[in-house]
């Protein structure tokens, strides 16, 4: 026998007690690793968005406040020479989603001639380019809708829109996006909108947004200001964001989700953690007596204290590991398709989550065994009271 | 086979309670030979089980000397005193205090994690505890497979497992029935006049007292009162 098995032995005391601490650490430690992983994604897409050197130019008031397309050469008139933009794409919003379901797909239509130039990070081949600018019906989808939906490049796919006057238009895929930061998108050209539109009697050419590439980081800082002064003091004011910015902002109007996040998932840990770690230590406080038998049999406190803070570490980073694991290798081996989350494409493993995560269980784990009275000062204390006595 | 004299010289103890002084013990002086069988009696408070921890190491005196062998224990720290109990002092107490998930055999084989010492000797030292006390065939049940008084007989293995100078035992029989006890102090009184241990025992029943060499009374931290038991005395020089 060793003192390893006494400790191994010690969970066998209450299996539902041990089980139901196990399972109170690895559930809220599962929450923690998927949402700060979710943080992590978020912050990462931002950073990847920053780099591509956009700026959103938008209505001063809000989004849904539409721009006239003629806008578009207003903007390149603040550079004719091309020598800090390198084109400007005008999108208007479809909300288009599949007949009979209830997802609405990031559906935008995109000025034809510039989309490929301005979304580079499409990596529109020459020939897909072709095929977009031949098409009008042609379109770009992420990876998500058309894993989703079995929707492969050359298909004929039909999207109805939530927005009035609900058209409902049907296209043909040119290109089904690899890059992970584009998987929710659905781009297609805005001279087919404009043109179905005015079929149903809309003659409706304006944008939601015009996106500006820029060469530089220093054009983009440049043309930010030069737009937003370009229209100021006209009906259409307009707000220019970096897309890094857009982004955050464009989430942030359901609240700061990622803040949100971060916040109830620590709240959420440190609350379970406390909870957890008081159950550890009433379990040792009912055995305060068996303890001080180990001391009057001779255990240095040293021992007996290994002894405690070993079963509390055990359980501890045993419940996380239960629920670290499976939440690290599911998002690992098959991360999760974020359909509705803008910029994230999929939920992938954040092993400094999953580590963060561990480190928490060490903590508790350590508190809880050090929250024991183990100097044997504490134990002489109850020497005194009689502890080993009487009952 | 080993044994101690056990030496307490002027031993005050003092407790702290809310900065109220309460002493319980006031310059007691008693002496136990090496092989001497000693009841400890006295009304509760008067210093019983705090003379028991004195000599056991658990706790230090406020002043005066407490010696066991050639060990001043008022002189030494908390570390060694519980070094030396480990190899000198075997306690048996009233509740049993066994860990409950381990069998009988492991509980006794517990002490024995403290000496370096190869499996099969512990193996066999636990085998011979167990069989002294009569429950050597009970070697792999759990304490809640055990009656109250098999549980005290696996705790008083465990107490002389490491072969002690002196056991201490605090009301060992408080909670068995009379027949039990009656085996109890049998197996107390072997390990006495057979093996020679020093037994230092706190009880409240005369009887039980009955069983030792010298019954000593407390009163109020001080030793009141002897009784020299000639029937025990006699058997013990006999064996």
């Amino acid at each position: 026998m060793t003192l390893t098995l006494v400790m191994l032995k010690n969970f066998r005391r209450n299996p539902l007690r041990v089980a139901l601490t196990a399972v109170a650490f690895a559930l809220p430690m599962a929450i923690f690793v998927a949402a700060i992983s979710m943080v992590v994604a978020l912050n990462e897409a931002s950073a990847n968005t920053e780099k591509e050197l956009r700026i959103g130019v938008h209505h001063k008031t809000s989004l849904v406040n539409p721009l006239p397309e003629g806008m578009r050469r207003k903007i390149e008139g603040l550079d004719p020479d091309r020598t800090r933009l390198t084109g400007v794409c005008g999108m208007r919003w479809f909300g288009g989603r599949v007949p009979n379901t209830q997802n609405t797909l990031t559906s935008l239509a995109a000025d034809a001639d510039t989309f490929p130039t301005v979304y580079s990070d499409t990596y529109m081949q020459p020939a897909e380019i072709a095929a977009w600018n031949k098409d009008r019906q042609a379109c770009v989808v992420g990876m998500n809708p058309a894993e989703e939906y079995g929707w492969k490049t050359g298909d004929r796919v039909t999207l109805e829109s939530t927005v009035p006057p609900y058209l409902q238009l049907e296209f043909h895929i040119v290109k089904v996006l690899d890059n992970p930061e584009r998987a929710n998108f659905f781009w297609f050209r805005r001279d087919y909108l404009v043109e179905s539109l005015k079929e149903k009697g809309e003659d409706d050419p304006r944008c939601n947004i015009f996106w500006v590439k820029c060469n530089s980081a220093q054009s983009l800082r440049s043309l930010q200001k030069d737009i937003d002064a370009l229209f100021a003091n006209t009906p259409d004011e307009t707000k220019s964001e970096d897309e890094n910015t857009f982004g955050a902002n464009f989430i942030q109007m359901a609240g700061n989700i990622p803040g949100l996040m971060q916040a109830m998932s620590v709240v959420v840990v440190v609350i379970v953690a406390m909870v957890a770690g008081n159950t550890m230590m009433m379990s040792f406080r009912e055995r305060t007596r068996e303890l001080a038998v180990f001391k009057a049999i001779g255990f240095q406190s040293r021992k007996v204290f290994q002894l405690v803070v070993g079963e509390s570490l055990l359980l501890a980073l045993g419940g996380s590991l239960l629920g670290i694991v499976p939440i690290s290798l599911v998002l690992w081996l098959h991360p999760i398709p974020m359909r509705q989350m803008g910029p994230v494409g999929s939920l992938e493993i954040s092993w400094m989550a999953a580590g963060i995560s561990l480190v928490i269980a060490l903590v508790v784990g350590l508190a809880a065994g050090f929250g024991r009275p183990t100097k044997p000062c504490v134990y002489e204390q109850q020497m005194r009271c009689g502890a080993l006595s009487k009952d | 086979m080993s044994s101690a004299e056990i030496e307490v010289s002027q031993v005050r103890k003092v407790y702290y309670k809310d900065r109220l002084e309460i002493p319980v013990l006031d310059g007691l002086n008693l002496k136990i030979a090496a092989g001497e069988f000693v009841a400890l009696m006295g009304p509760s408070g008067s210093g019983k089980s705090t003379l028991l921890h004195l000599v056991g190491g658990l706790d230090t005196p406020t002043g005066g000397s407490v010696r066991v062998g050639d060990a001043y224990l008022e002189s030494m720290t908390e570390r060694e005193r519980t070094a030396w109990r480990s190899r000198h002092i075997g306690f048996i107490f009233q509740m049993y205090h066994l860990v409950p998930v381990l069998t009988a055999a492991q509980n006794v084989e517990l002490p024995l994690l403290l000496f370096k010492m190869a499996a099969n000797e512990r193996k066999e030292r636990v085998k011979t505890a167990l069989t002294i006390v009569g429950l050597g065939d009970r070697m792999d049940h759990r304490p809640n497979q055990l009656s109250g008084g098999q549980e005290q007989r696996v705790a008083i293995a465990r107490a002389i497992v490491t072969d002690p100078d002196a056991i201490l035992a605090d009301e060992p029989t408080g909670d068995l029935d009379a027949k039990t006890s009656d085996e109890i102090l049998d197996l107390l009184n072997l390990l006495n006049s057979e093996f020679g241990k020093s037994i230092l025992m706190v009880t409240h029943d005369p009887k039980a007292a009955s069983r030792s060499n010298r019954i000593v009374h407390l009163e109020k931290g001080l030793l009141e009162r002897e009784e020299i038991n000639p029937v025990t005395v006699r058997e013990s020089a006999v064996a």
